[in-house]
């Protein structure tokens, strides 16, 4: 399978710059997630990579083929670029049956109407649709239109698939399903991947690597641990779960350790920095520990506390700022010594 | 996920190359095609304007003779005249009849609204010259039920045949653009504004006048401006109305000074159509920047007032429902039982019970007659080809303009939208001067082609009314996907985009075949012996004084119209089903 290539991609609405010369890598059988809220530039990059967009800048290839170059004002047609896409509508057409919306790529490539049968049968069994073939699209759920959707997509064997937000359109729990499904499929298949999602959960379940964008740039690239546990950018470490920021004042030693106005002792933290330095932690809300020792570090107010199913989460006040913090079990108001314990605090900018 | 399934070679099924047509070579057909057939009739006709002798005599000169002929003449401004006075007065009635009507079919508990809001739009469909023929029977000088008012009752009557007699016609007749728009207007604001209204504390009437009346100040401002310039161009009302009292309106001014004309095809007509044409196309204009663009043609979502509760007309509910009720019988059942009686006797008097006067000669000149029997038939032919084709090209015409990368499809829906602004007549004035100075006119001028075109030309507007808004309902991810999997954008147009649009192309061509059938004005300068078509047949017997057999044609015509849109109903309805 291919991989694909994105260089300083650029596109602007107007004055509204909506990519801003993005780059990035996906690699061979690799699924790599588009993720970030609405308007941050991920469906504009999948629709240039489809072909339905027309960046003014930049280089995008799919193995040895080159789909935009924009320097050598090459650019391949969508309908030439060879990509297996499911559309966030799914986009099933209505006129046609099932087997007729996945048959549709193979007649459009002139395929012999015995190697088409067989095909649509293979791939409608693929996605468990095979009892389906002579239903009309309104008479499907809307899973089932979504398995359609992926069959027409893989019904000519592209090597590439695109994913546009394929599960907004589902009910949680179907939407569960869906993505275990999906992801097996893919693994199985060895399809090289891009997922369009706003969803963290769906992106962290499915991904190999994730790619956050935010206001057309690229923020972070990386594995789900990585984005989650070394955020680097604040942007990311707010979209990406929830977090607690501390700023103070980087005090240098055996071990890197910031001070705060809070945490007069300090934190310690992982990675280098110059001493001195003004910089912000982030700290997710589960790393936080309470205690009732005194010794374990300041001691913070409780402001209210949600149950929510697996975990408790808390308000704290702690000085000026507020604290979020989750327990398994539900807070002791006269234990609330905050504790950040080494390891877990990290350096964003 | 169980199932394993081996999968091909990474690079999948390879689309074959070269046998893709380009997108672009076929879109440009189309565009210069549209301009053609919209721009070419009117610049001949601008040209004739100016030349002091006809085009086909030779020795002609520039000139504005022809601007100054017609400002010499008092008939002319006469015209002018009764014209303005006619369209302010129709504009005034259908609007404020309209509105009102809508308010109390929208907004109030009226009794039998739904059906109501059906039967008011009856005049659509009923083909207008038969409905003016019916208007002349019923309450025309002679007409039936002005004798029994006058002759019997000797009471004071109206008269017809006057520029308020003739305005109420016209307002009947525009009564459903008015209707729809405020219809719709209404439709698409929020009914809570007028709940809003009544937990202050305002009653029924308040509310309308206080709320909803100032809601639909801007579709009562838009649909006055399009029914005063359709008010500027009637042709029919004044040909079969005005002649009594010798009155004559801008249209009648042009057709009568071109037939009467002891020159051939006077140059000062052309100077005429040309005024009018810059004048409706001036107001329409301001029209269309009011509305926004296109915005107009898409249908505004209904807000789910699940709580709306109409305002209660009291003790008015049943007195005004009687007064809609009536007013319907009055404006089209009547006239349409006038229409079908004046084609069963030989005179409609008062004098002599009708059944005295029974006759079948009417209709037997109808079926034995050849002009009768020609005009129907190529009515039938002319609406059914030109139908046809007329769909076909503006539904491709439409995908260009709104789902292709074509470079010019922005001028498309301007050049769909404007012949349906261009008056009827002056359409034909131009068609009949294009035919005459373009090379390939020799090839239609003389056949039913020429009609055709002119008819089609006409109505091409309405085509795209009807095929805009489904187009734009659908996903435009659906022609995405068919691009995506390797189709062209010819192949996506024909397999996924036309066959999805499929209800509203049998609409669309129902549509154009009812309104090709009823029209005329568009040919009454091209119509030869052999090319009758129903329309200028009856304007043509109806000047000689032959009244019944045209009434026979009209019911024909209404015939065939409520056939065709009764078996049209159950294919659209079968067509959404599929």
């Amino acid at each position: 399978m291919p991989d694909i290539r994105v260089e300083r991609l650029a596109k602007s609405y107007g004055k509204q710059r909506v990519l801003d010369e993005i780059s990035f890598t996906v690699r061979d059988k690799e699924f790599v997630t588009l993720l970030g809220p609405s308007g941050c530039g991920k469906t504009t990059t999948l629709m240039s990579i489809a072909g339905f967009l027309t960046p003014e800048q930049g280089l995008i290839s799919c193995g040895d083929v080159t789909f935009l170059d924009t320097d050598a004002r090459v650019n391949v047609a969508a309908e030439r670029r060879n990509l297996g896409i499911v559309f966030q509508s799914y986009a099933i057409w209505p006129h046609l049956t099932v087997a007729g919306n996945v048959a549709f790529p193979l007649k459009i490539r002139r395929q012999n109407k015995r190697t088409i049968k067989a095909r649509v049968a293979e791939v409608l069994d693929l996605v468990e649709m095979g009892d389906y073939a002579g239903r009309y699209p309104h008479q499907l759920s809307g899973g089932q239109q979504q398995r359609v959707a992926l069959a027409r997509a893989l019904a000519y064997s592209p090597g590439v698939l695109l994913l546009d937000e394929p599960f907004s359109n589902l009910d949680a729990k179907l939407r569960e399903r869906a993505r275990d499904w999906l992801k097996q499929l893919q693994h199985d298949l060895g399809l090289t991947t891009v997922f369009v999602t706003h969803d963290q959960d769906e992106a962290m379940a499915l991904s190999d690597r994730i790619v956050v964008m935010s206001a057309g740039q690229i923020l972070r690239v990386g594995t789900p641990e990585e984005i989650y546990r070394e955020p680097a950018d604040r942007r990311v470490a707010e979209f990406v779960g929830l977090c607690n920021f501390l700023t103070g004042t980087v005090r240098a030693g055996v071990e890197c350790r910031v001070i705060t106005s809070e945490f007069a002792d300090g934190i310690a933290v992982r990675g280098e920095v110059t001493d001195g330095a003004d910089v912000t932690i982030a700290v997710r809300p589960e790393d936080i520990a309470l205690s009732a020792d005194p010794g374990a570090g300041p001691e913070a107010t409780l402001l209210d506390t949600s149950f929510l199913g697996d975990h408790y989460q808390s308000r704290l006040a702690l000085g000026d700022v507020e604290l979020i913090v989750h327990t398994s079990t539900r807070p002791d108001p006269d234990a609330l010594h905050v504790h950040i314990p080494p390891g877990v605090a990290t350096l964003v900018t | 996920m169980s199932t394993v399934v081996t999968v091909d070679a990474p690079t999948g099924i390879r689309a074959r190359r070269g046998a893709r047509i380009p997108a672009s070579g076929p879109q440009a057909v189309v565009w210069i095609g549209l301009v053609v057939l919209v721009v070419g009739p009117l610049l001949p006709l601008l040209y004739a304007s100016l030349r002091s002798k006809p085009y086909y005599l030779p020795g002609g000169v520039f000139t504005l003779q022809g601007y100054r002929t017609l400002f010499d003449d008092p008939a002319f401004w006469q015209a002018v005249r009764n014209t303005l006075q006619f369209a302010v007065l129709t504009t005034v009635l259908s609007v404020a009849a309209g509105a009102a009507f809508a308010i109390l079919c929208g907004r109030t508990n009226l009794p039998g609204r739904r059906i109501y809001s059906t039967l008011l739009l009856a005049p659509v469909v009923i083909p207008p010259l038969g409905l003016i023929v019916g208007w002349v029977a019923v309450y025309g000088q002679s007409g039936y039920l002005t004798g029994l008012v006058s002759r019997n009752l000797h009471l004071p009557v109206w008269n017809l045949s006057s520029i308020p007699g003739m305005a109420v016609l016209a307002a009947a007749v525009t009564i459903p653009i008015s209707f729809l728009t405020c219809q719709s207007a209404l439709a698409g604001t929020d009914t809570a504004l007028e709940d809003a209204a009544r937990s202050a504390g305002a009653g029924p009437l308040q509310v309308i006048a206080r709320v909803t009346l100032p809601m639909l100040r801007p579709a009562i401002l838009n649909c006055a401006v399009l029914i005063f310039a359709l008010a500027l161009e009637v042709l029919g009302i004044a040909l079969f109305l005005g002649p009594p009292a010798h009155l004559d309106l801008y249209a009648s001014y042009l057709y009568k000074s071109w037939s009467d004309s002891v020159v051939p095809d006077p140059a000062f007509v052309s100077a005429g159509a040309v005024l009018l044409l810059v004048v409706v196309s001036l107001l329409l204009l301001v029209r269309n920047r009011m509305l926004g663009a296109e915005q107009r043609f898409i249908a505004t979502a209904v807000r789910g007032g699940g709580s709306y509760q109409p305002l209660d007309l009291r003790r008015w509910r049943r007195p005004l429902s009687f007064l809609v009720g009536a007013f319907i019988v009055l404006t089209s059942l009547v006239p349409l039982l006038g229409l079908v009686l004046m084609s069963c006797v030989k005179a409609l008097t008062t004098l002599v019970a009708p059944w005295h006067l029974f006759t079948s000669s009417n209709w037997h000149q109808v079926a034995t007659d050849v002009t009768f029997r020609r005009s129907i038939t190529n009515s039938l032919i002319i609406a059914a080809v030109g139908g046809a084709i007329t769909v076909a090209f503006v539904a491709v015409a439409t995908v260009i303009a709104h789902r292709s990368k074509f470079v010019l499809r922005r001028t498309i829906p301007p050049l769909l939208v404007y012949p349906r602004a261009v008056p009827g007549i002056i359409l034909g004035i131009g068609f009949f001067w294009s035919y005459l100075m373009i090379g390939p006119g020799a090839y239609v001028r003389n056949n039913l082609w020429g009609e055709l075109i002119a008819l089609s030309v006409r109505n091409i507007t309405l085509a795209y009314v009807v095929i805009y808004p489904s187009l734009a309902r659908i996903n435009e991810e659906m022609d995405r996907a068919a691009r995506a999997t390797g189709a062209g954008w010819w192949t996506t147009t024909r397999r996924i985009l036309l066959p999805i649009l499929r209800p509203s192309l049998i609409a669309a061509f129902l549509l154009m075949f009812v309104t090709i059938l009823n029209d005329y004005d568009p040919v009454v300068f091209l119509q030869k012996p052999g090319t009758e078509v129903i329309g200028v047949t009856m304007l043509q017997y109806w000047q000689q004084g032959v009244v019944g057999p045209v009434a026979a044609l009209a019911v024909v015509q209404v015939l065939i119209v409520s056939v065709v849109l009764g078996i049209g109903a159950r294919a659209i309805r079968s067509a959404r089903h599929a």
